[in-house]
Formats: C-alpha cells, structure tokens, sequence
C-alpha cells in the first residue's frame, strides 16, 4: 500500500526544518511576518526613526501651540490638538502594542499549554477542575470583563496584560488538551511509561515538543487579540494614561472631533496600524495551521 | 485463454515533491472469465494502487501513466469519467480493506441496498428490496439484519455485507483490496469461504489484493506476484507456489512460519524494497536477490517459461536447482 | 520450575456501556475483559497467549506490565507481588520487564534520534552514564543493526519497518530486562522482514535466558517461537500447553476451530467448514455457564448448566471443557 507507507515515512513537519520550504509555500505567512518584522523594527528604532519626542508640546513661535498642523516635510503626518507630533507618536506606539501583544502571548502561551498538558494527560480530577474553569471563563463577556478588572485595579499595562491572559488561556488550554489527548494514546507514550519515565518527563520533554508548534499558533492569534484589547481599552479611557499607545490616538483624536474636523492623517494612520498588526497574527496563524494539518489544504 | 481483463505495460505515478514515485510501472497480466487471481505483494510493491488504478479510484496525487487494461474489449485507461460510471458495479465492482469505507455510517443497510439496485440498477423498489434479501443470504447474514445501521455489525458481518452490496447488480468482476487484512483468523476463513462459495456459484471473476501467500493459496486460482512495482512472477497458483520460479516468490514462501513445520529458523529475506522515487535500473529484487549475477544489471522480461507460468528473472530456467538453495538461511543473509 | 513472571486469578473489569433498561433500573454493567487469568513463565521459556480480537490478551499483557490496574488478582515477578506498587517503588520491576511493541511506526518518539531513544530508559532507571554507550552498542548488536553507527543518530522516520522493530527490541533490551512481553510484535510488518525479526527475538530470549510472553492471534508464528500456549476466549483461558501438542491434538473445540482457521501457504489443503458456530458474541450477552457454547458444535445440556473450569487434562496440558 504505497499510500499507507508513505504516509508513515513522511518526516513529521519539524517546525524549524521545514522552516524554508514553508516560506516558498505559504504567501500569506511570509507577508504576515514580513509585517511583524516592520514593526519590530520600528519599534526598536523608534528613538532614532521618530523625528520628535512624542510627549513634547510643540510651539509656533512664541506661546501659540502648534495644533492641527497639515502633512509637511517636519511632520510627516501632522500634528495633534495637542500640537504633538503625530509620526512620531506613532512610531513610539508601536513599542507599547508590541509589548503588550507578545508579553500578553507569552503568557497565554504558557498558561495555556500548561494547563492544556496537564488537564489532557492527567485527566481525572485536574482535567475536571482546569476545564471546568476554562468553561466559566469562556462564559464571561471579554471586553466588559476586562474594562471591570481595569475599573477595579489601577488602570496600567500590566493589569491589561494579565486581564488578557486570564481570558484568553482557555482557548489554548483546549486545544492542547485535545491534541495531548490524542498524543497519550501514542505507542511512544506508553514506551515512555514501560521504559521509566516519570510523569513531568513524559508530559515535559515527550508531549511538550509535540505541542509547541500548536501553542505558537496560539501565541500568534493572541498577539493580535491583545493588542486589540489594549487599543479598545485605551479608547474607552482604561488604559495607561501615561502610556503612548494607538489606542490613546485614537481616543485622543475622538476627544477632540477629529473625524469631523476631517484630519484623517491623525485617526486614520494608528487604526490601520492596529488593523495590519492583528493582521499579521492572523495570517501567520493561518500559514501555521496549514504546516500543521496539511491535510486541510487539500 | 479467453481473458476478461488484460493489463498490459500498466504504469501509475504519484506526485510528490521529490518527483513521480513509479508505484506500478509496468505491469503486465490476464484476468480470466472466471475464477480468483491473488495480487500479492508486500507494501510498497504497488498491488493496490493497481488495484483502485483499475476501478479508477485513485488519489488525486497519482494518475495512469502509460500502459492499458482492456476489460471486455474496452480500455479502461482511456475510458471517461462517464463511461466508466456506466461499468461500475454493472461489470466492476470494488470492495476496500475496511467494509468501513464501503458503508454509510448513517444509512441502514437496506437503504444502501436500494440506493444501489434502484438508482444504479433501474430496479423496482419492490424487486430491489428481494434482491436485497436475496443478496444476504448469498453472503450469509440474516435478511433481517438490513434494518441495522453499519455500526451494529460486527468486522466480519461488514465485510459480507460490503461483498453483498458490490455484487448487487451481478459485475462480471469484483476487485476486493485486502478484504480479510483486518479480520481475526476465524472470520478472515469464514469471508474467504463466502467468496470463494461465490465464485463458483456466480462464475465471476475476482482479483484478491492481498499480502498474505497463505490467503492466495487458499482462496485463488491464479496469482500475480509483485515486487517493486512490477509483476516478477504469475500463473496458476499451484504452479507459482509450488514451483515458484522466481527467487521473491521463493523466498516470500519460506518467510513464512507454518503450523505444521517444526523447529529451524526461518529465511528472511535480507534488505528493503528499493525507493521507487529512483527505482534501480535492471532487475529490480537483484540487490537483496541471494542468486544475482552481472545479467540481471539488465532487465528481465516478463516470459513464459512453462505453459501459463510467467517469470521476469534471467535464472528463472536453473530455478529446480536454485529452490533448495532458497530454502536455507545461509543462502540469504550474505 | 519457578516462574519469574506469574498472574494469579487476574480480573480486569471495565463499566460496559449502558442501555436505557439498564439506566432506569440504576444498573451499571460491567464487561470483564479479562476473567480470571493464571500463568507462569520461568527464564528462558516462552509462552504465546493466542486468541481472537477482544478475547483479553492485550488486556492481559498490560495488566501483567502493570500499565493497567487489575480489577483483583496478583502480578509475582520473581516470587514478589507487584500489584500494589506504585511511582518510583515500580521503578526495579519496570526496568525488568519490557515491552516490544505492536506498531513499530508509532514506538518511538518521531522527534528523538535511535541514540537518544535508547538512552531514555538508561537515564530513567538511573544507570551510571559512563556505561551508557556500550549498553547500547551492546543492544544494537544483539538485534543485529550493525554498525551502530548507521543507525544511531538517525531519526525514526528514516528507517524501514523492519528495522525500527528491531531499534524497539533493542530499547527493550539495553537495560538488560528479565522478562519481555511483545504484543503482535510482527504483525505490521512486512513479510519479508517478518521472519528477521522473529529469530532476533528468539536469539534473544535463548542468550539472555528471557521469560518472553508473545501476543498473537496467528498460532503458526507462536508455534515457531513458544513453547507453551495458552488460548483465550472472551477472557479466560480454555486452553494451554505445549504448544505442539496443543496444535497437533486440541482438547478444546475453541482451539479446533482456531487451529483449522491458520492460513497456511500450500495448496493442498483442508477447505472444510470450520468446527465453529457464528461469529463472537456480544460480550455483555454472554450464554450461561460455558462462554463458548452458543458457538460450540459439540454442545449438549451440561454445558449450559455449569462452565467448565480448566484443568488438568495431561501432563503440562489444561483445558476448560466437559469433553476434554
């Protein structure tokens, strides 16, 4: 049965083994990481790509605030009401979006898969307890539910990072509760067992590898949601004041009618910026998913 | 010999990204009107791809590339889509290795019976439904099984009923892939019993894809050995297994253990198949062929070395003298 | 002959799935995949447990590998009951009986190379490093996969079937185990790589003086490799001993039938209706007292009335049956 054997010789997808040959076949992936890479570098370069300091008030000559200033060739995009720089403030917003998106990824990563590894191969009462939490916070409304924890905490990055990653793990967690539910009945596994493993071995460095290609995808989906979050919240009024962020764009541009005042170079440039950055993780989850079941291409 | 179905030069690629994997290239043999032709082989050798190239069910990844198969005087290869559909189950009909794959899992049995004998065989709904019954008891189940649903068979009940429904409208050849493959002993015998009970009541042709000698010499009339893609050896089965002239039939029958034999080792045969991505050129068992000489470096072709025994190797006339040397271990593992 | 593996009375009941007649009247059935299995094997011997799919013999082999907990009844493993230990006090038993795997596709872990699989069970059962290496040349040269080095740092994905079997046995063998159970340990190989591995295993277990317990639904192949045979049906055993005995002169009808239904690759040959009646049973709907009755074409009135228990029919040899 040359189908059946082929299928059993096929190397299993090595996520950095197939690494270039997935370049070649997934057009969607290389441009969502070929956004991430934009905005990576601007965000580690935005000192010297930023032609101002996002928080300086600007001036036209003496005491009159340089608000609402036209695209010119000092600011590439304006200013605001504010008389701020508006390039630059976006520049400098790259890097709390950034911030925000992986270290609230990372956490959900983690988390996620964690208590993804846990729950499936345990089993038992943990997997009751982790999935049955998972259940009730898969119930909650996410915005409202974050807005409330923002409400009742200091408003900040943090406690929008953590709110994210308490919502968001369960989505993970299932996922990688299922695939290690399937991955348990493995011969391997049970090898692992007859052969001596301990439990945190056989869940930690057999399963885990397994499931990292899988968590990634997570990873990149989160990404996108957290930054979202963090720009709605913004918006709302619940983010770090201090902070420069889109969302503070956006909501500072609302503030003060910028849409009917008709200047789209303030509101336009950082809602497009959040829509490519969510963007990005989607299409590289999207290019993911099909290294990771190739049989849904066909 | 009057043939029902003459393969000839058949070749079937599959595309992979490393180039066409030849997983039949160049097979050549005869169905006759009647009787079970054993297609053995291991994995790898191409038997079964053979076997859905000639009922057209191939995957989509490979495709008939050279060769033909004519079946009642018409040439499957070349046949279309629509052409073909008009000979299933009519005059060919396919049972998979799991009835699983034949069966509707949210159909009771009656209502695939129907499908197939009214939408397919032009029958009344009222004649459909006794040849329903009567199709049962051909293979031995109960008629009032036909209310069940596929999942209250059991793997046996299944394959007879996958066998029944393929026979439904009366094909003049049943192709079945491995039909006994996933059964206990006990069943693979019983199932083996129906279709040869069939055969001789019927006087249909069957082609029985399969891995196992054993089955071929217990259910077949002829047998086409395959190895690598090709056909190395075919003929009447008791002159194949009991003369076999090719040195991988020799040596697939001493593989195997036997209930009856005592004691000794057996003779594996040493080494793998060959890739058929880069088939090697020549004959293709020479490299774990324990009797290979500076001639088989060229390929041998499929001859008639004695009336209807068909072998593709260049000893095959010094085969008297090579058999008991096959049947040592010593003489395989060089 | 002391046995170095034995199970006494073993039961291993799993909850049965329920009809809605048994939901309303609170019953929760059980089905006993295994009913009461006793066996010894002693170094150096071999023991085949044959039967149909669902007649308990993998059930077995993972009770007695303790992958599985018994419902009730022992596992001995040199005169010791390892039924009730638990995490690292099973450690000792575990690094003395191994495991030969059905699927050699799906043994060993696709991500790690031959070198670092068989070096798992070293670290595990906390063998001192320094002999890591030549324990497990050892092994690749007891399964005949020399030079090593071929194979070693490999992936298993870039071997045959055959091969991977044998890198398998070898994990099986690197901690130099006393006993190995092999479940169906060819069956999904190909044929002619069969009989390889098949004399590797037996070498094996005469060299190391292994109790080997193979798994197999085909009794000419535990005909080639065990002395002693032991039938199972719908989880019991009907039948044992040696195993040319038991083939040449079966006592049970069980074992008649399932000896007639061998394939074997000669022509001539008997093709007879087979001594036995249908197919399995429902296990839930199992007739009273003999299990095997309803199928049996020598039944008569005892057997319904009581199920025979397995005794002493010969020297060496049991069978259950009122006719034995």
């Amino acid at each position: 049965m040359p189908g059946a054997s082929a299928m059993r010789r096929r190397p299993l997808p090595g996520f950095v083994g197939s690494g270039l040959g997935f370049l070649r076949k997934q057009p969607f992936a290389v441009a969502g990481l070929a956004i991430y890479l934009t905005f990576i570098l601007l965000a580690i370069f935005a000192d010297q790509i930023a032609t101002h300091d996002p928080r300086e008030i600007l001036f036209r000559g003496a005491y009159r605030v340089a608000r609402y200033l036209p695209p010119s060739a000092t600011h590439y995009l304006g200013t605001t009401a504010g008389g701020r720089d508006v390039f630059s403030q976006l520049v400098h917003g790259t890097r709390s979006a950034l911030q925000v998106g992986v270290t609230a990824a990372f956490f959900v990563v983690v988390i996620g898969t964690l208590l993804g590894l846990l729950s499936g191969y345990l089993g038992g009462w943990v997997d009751r307890v982790i999935m049955r939490i998972s259940d009730i916070i898969l119930g909650l409304p996410f915005l409202p539910f974050v807005l409330v924890i923002s409400a009742l905490t200091r408003p900040g990055t943090t406690t929008l990072v953590a709110s994210v990653a308490l919502m968001l793990w369960p989505n993970t967690a299932r996922v990688i509760r299922s695939q290690v539910l399937s991955l348990r009945e493995r011969g391997w596994v049970e090898a692992a067992r007859v052969t001596g493993c301990s439990t945190p071995r056989i869940i930690f460095v057999h399963i885990a590898p397994q499931v990292a290609p899988l968590a990634a995808l997570y990873g990149s989906i989160a990404v996108g949601w957290a930054i979202l979050t963090e720009a709605s919240a913004s918006f709302l009024g619940f983010g770090d004041p201090n902070a420069i962020s889109w969302g503070l764009m956006l909501q500072d541009a609302f503030a003060n009618q910028a849409l009917s005042r008709g200047v789209w170079t303030w509101f336009v440039p950082p809602g497009l910026c959040i829509v490519l950055l969510v963007l990005a993780g989607f299409l590289v989850s999207r290019g993911s998913e099909k290294l990771l079941f190739p049989k849904l291409g066909d | 010999m009057d043939a029902l179905l003459d393969v000839r030069d058949l070749a079937v690629h599959y595309r992979t990204a490393a180039g066409p994997v030849r997983a039949v290239d160049g097979a050549s043999f005869t169905v006759p009107a009647a009787g079970i032709v054993g297609l053995v082989g291991e994995s790898g050798c191409g038997k079964s791809t053979l076997g859905r190239a000639l009922m057209g069910v191939l995957p989509r990844s490979a495709s008939i590339a050279a060769g033909q198969a004519v079946f009642e005087g018409r040439d499957l290869v070349t046949l279309s889509p629509a052409e073909r559909r008009k000979l299933l189950w009519r005059r060919l009909a396919f049972v998979p290795q799991t009835a699983m794959n034949a069966l509707d899992p949210v159909q009771r049995l009656a209502a695939q019976m129907q499908e197939v004998l009214v939408e397919r065989g032009g029958l009344s709904r009222a004649a459909a439904g006794a040849r329903a019954v009567e199709l049962f008891a051909m293979v031995g189940l109960d008629a009032g099984r036909l209310r069940d649903w596929p999942h209250q068979f059991s793997g046996g009940m299944r394959q007879r009923a996958s066998i029944a429904l393929a026979l439904a409208l009366n094909p003049a050849l049943l192709i079945a892939d491995e039909p006994v493959t996933a059964l206990d002993v006990i069943v693979q015998r019983q199932i083996l019993d129906v279709m040869r009970d069939l055969q001789s009541r019927l006087g249909l042709a069957m082609i029985l894809v399969t891995h196992d000698v054993a089955v071929v010499a217990y259910a077949c009339d002829r047998v086409v050995v395959m190895y690598a893609g090709r056909v190395v050896e075919s003929g009447p089965v008791r002159a194949v297994l009991e003369a076999p002239l090719h040195p991988y039939t020799m040596g697939l029958m001493n593989a195997f253990p036997d209930l009856e034999r005592a004691g000794g080792e057996l003779v594996p045969i040493e080494g793998a198949p060959p890739s058929l991505l880069n088939p090697p050129t020549g004959c293709r068992f020479a490299a774990r062929c324990p009797f290979a000489v500076a001639r088989c470096e060229k390929d041998p072709a499929l001859l008639e070395q004695a009336p209807d025994h068909h072998v593709a190797c260049w000893r095959a006339a010094e085969a008297p003298a090579l058999r008991p040397l096959a049947s040592e271990a010593a003489t395989w593992s060089r | 002959m002391v046995p170095l593996i034995a199970a006494n009375d073993l039961v291993k009941a799993f909850p049965a799935s329920r009809s809605l007649r048994d939901m309303a009247r609170g019953h929760r059935p059980v089905l006993r995949a295994v009913n009461g299995v006793s066996l010894a094997v002693a170094a150096g011997r071999a023991l085949g447990i044959v039967g149909e799919s669902g007649c308990g013999k993998t059930t077995t082999a993972r009770l007695l590998l303790r992958l599985e907990e018994a419902t009730s009844g022992t596992v001995l493993f040199e005169g010791q009951n390892v039924s009730a230990l638990h995490g690292a006090a099973l450690l000792p038993f575990r690094s003395r009986v191994q495991l030969v795997f059905q699927n050699p596709f799906d043994a060993l872990n696709p991500r790690f190379t031959i070198r670092r699989s068989l070096t798992e069970p070293l670290r595990n059962f906390g063998l001192p490093a320094a002999q890591w290496e030549a324990m497990i040349r050892e092994a690749m040269a007891r399964v005949r996969l020399d030079p090593a080095e071929a194979y070693l740092d490999r992936h298993p994905h870039e071997l045959s079937g055959g091969q991977l079997q044998r890198v398998v046995l070898a994990r099986a063998l690197v901690t130099h185990p006393r006993a190995i159970i092999a479940d169906e340990p060819v069956s999904m190989l190909d044929v002619s790589v069969r009989a390889g591995v098949l004399n590797v295993l037996r070498r094996a277990r005469d060299e190391l003086q292994l109790a080997a317990i193979y798994i197999s639904h085909d009794l000419a192949l535990i005909r080639y490799v065990c002395e002693e045979v032991a039938v199972m049906y719908l989880g019991r055993i009907v039948e044992s001993g040696p195993t040319a005995e038991v083939i040449a002169g079966a006592a049970h009808p069980y074992t008649r039938a399932l000896v007639a239904a061998v394939p074997v690759p000669r022509v001539d040959q008997d093709r007879g209706d087979l001594p036995i009646i249908g197919g399995l049973p429902d296990q839930r709907n199992q007739p009273s007292g003999c299990a095997f009755r309803d199928r049996c074409p020598l039944a008569f009135a005892r057997c319904a009335e009581e199920a025979p228990p397995l005794r002493a029919i010969a020297p060496g040899r049991h069978a259950a049956c009122h006719l034995a």
